[in-house]
């Protein structure tokens, strides 16, 4: 059926369930992936912050001694990146959990209260010299 | 193949990282970001060469990379990212929920 067009700007009453408050045409789902411009950015500032922070941590001083002492480095080796692996999975799930449940201030909020906790920590590092 | 070596590795390092700066850092960026995949291999790429770095150079790294500058960059790029996520609490759009 062809609505007219003298019928457009009253609209029925009927329709009323749909609150009118609420823009009709907001899509339900967020796009499941990002463009591949912006997932080469993600993962570039990604590597870069974890690399500096992580590098001649103790967790990289400990694969190192672990690796000397074992004479199997790449043993060693294999576990830690198993491990490391797994924290990500494990920090990467967590955080996209988060951002489903928070709304978008609150998420800032936290997200940048996260990075300067982590930023703390690090000078804390700096400070005793390790 | 050690498989006593690996595990003891393994849970070592699990164990270390769990709640540490790195995880806390991935938490956040994946939490801010649209592609958590990319941010998962990004930090898991960074973390498994930062610590082949460990397995090669071994006691060599300091000569390589002085740790504590890197560090102070670190903590001062992560300083600023939260700090521009805290700052302009007012600059939100009225419908950023629905934007972004």
């Amino acid at each position: 059926m062809i609505l007219s067009d003298s019928s457009a700007p009253t609209p029925s009453q009927s329709e009323s369930a749909i609150d009118p408050s609420q823009p009709a045409t907001i899509p339900s789902t967020t796009p499941e992936r990002a463009a591949p411009s912006k997932a080469i950015g993600a993962f570039g500032s990604t590597f870069i912050a974890i690399f500096l922070a992580e590098f001649g941590d103790k967790t990289q001083v400990a694969v190192l001694l672990m690796a000397a002492e074992s004479h199997q480095p790449w043993v060693v080796f294999a576990g830690a990146a198993m491990a490391l692996i797994a924290t990500s999975l494990v920090g990467v799930v967590l955080g996209q959990w988060l951002s489903q449940r928070l709304s978008a201030r609150t998420l800032e909020t936290a997200v940048g209260a996260l990075l300067l906790v982590v930023s703390v920590s690090l000078l804390w590092d700096v400070m005793l010299g390790s | 193949m050690n498989w006593q070596l690996l595990g003891l590795s393994f849970v070592t390092v699990f164990l270390a990282e769990l709640g540490d700066k790195s995880q806390l850092a991935a938490i956040a960026l994946s939490g801010n970001s649209r592609s958590p995949r990319a941010v998962f291999l990004g930090a898991s790429v960074a973390l498994v060469v930062a610590s082949a770095i460990g397995v090669v150079i071994g006691e060599g790294t300091a000569q390589l990379l002085p740790t504590r500058l890197v560090k102070a960059a670190a903590a001062l790029g992560f300083a600023v990212m939260g700090l521009r996520l805290l700052w302009p609490a007012e600059d939100f759009p009225p419908d950023y929920d629905e934007v972004e």
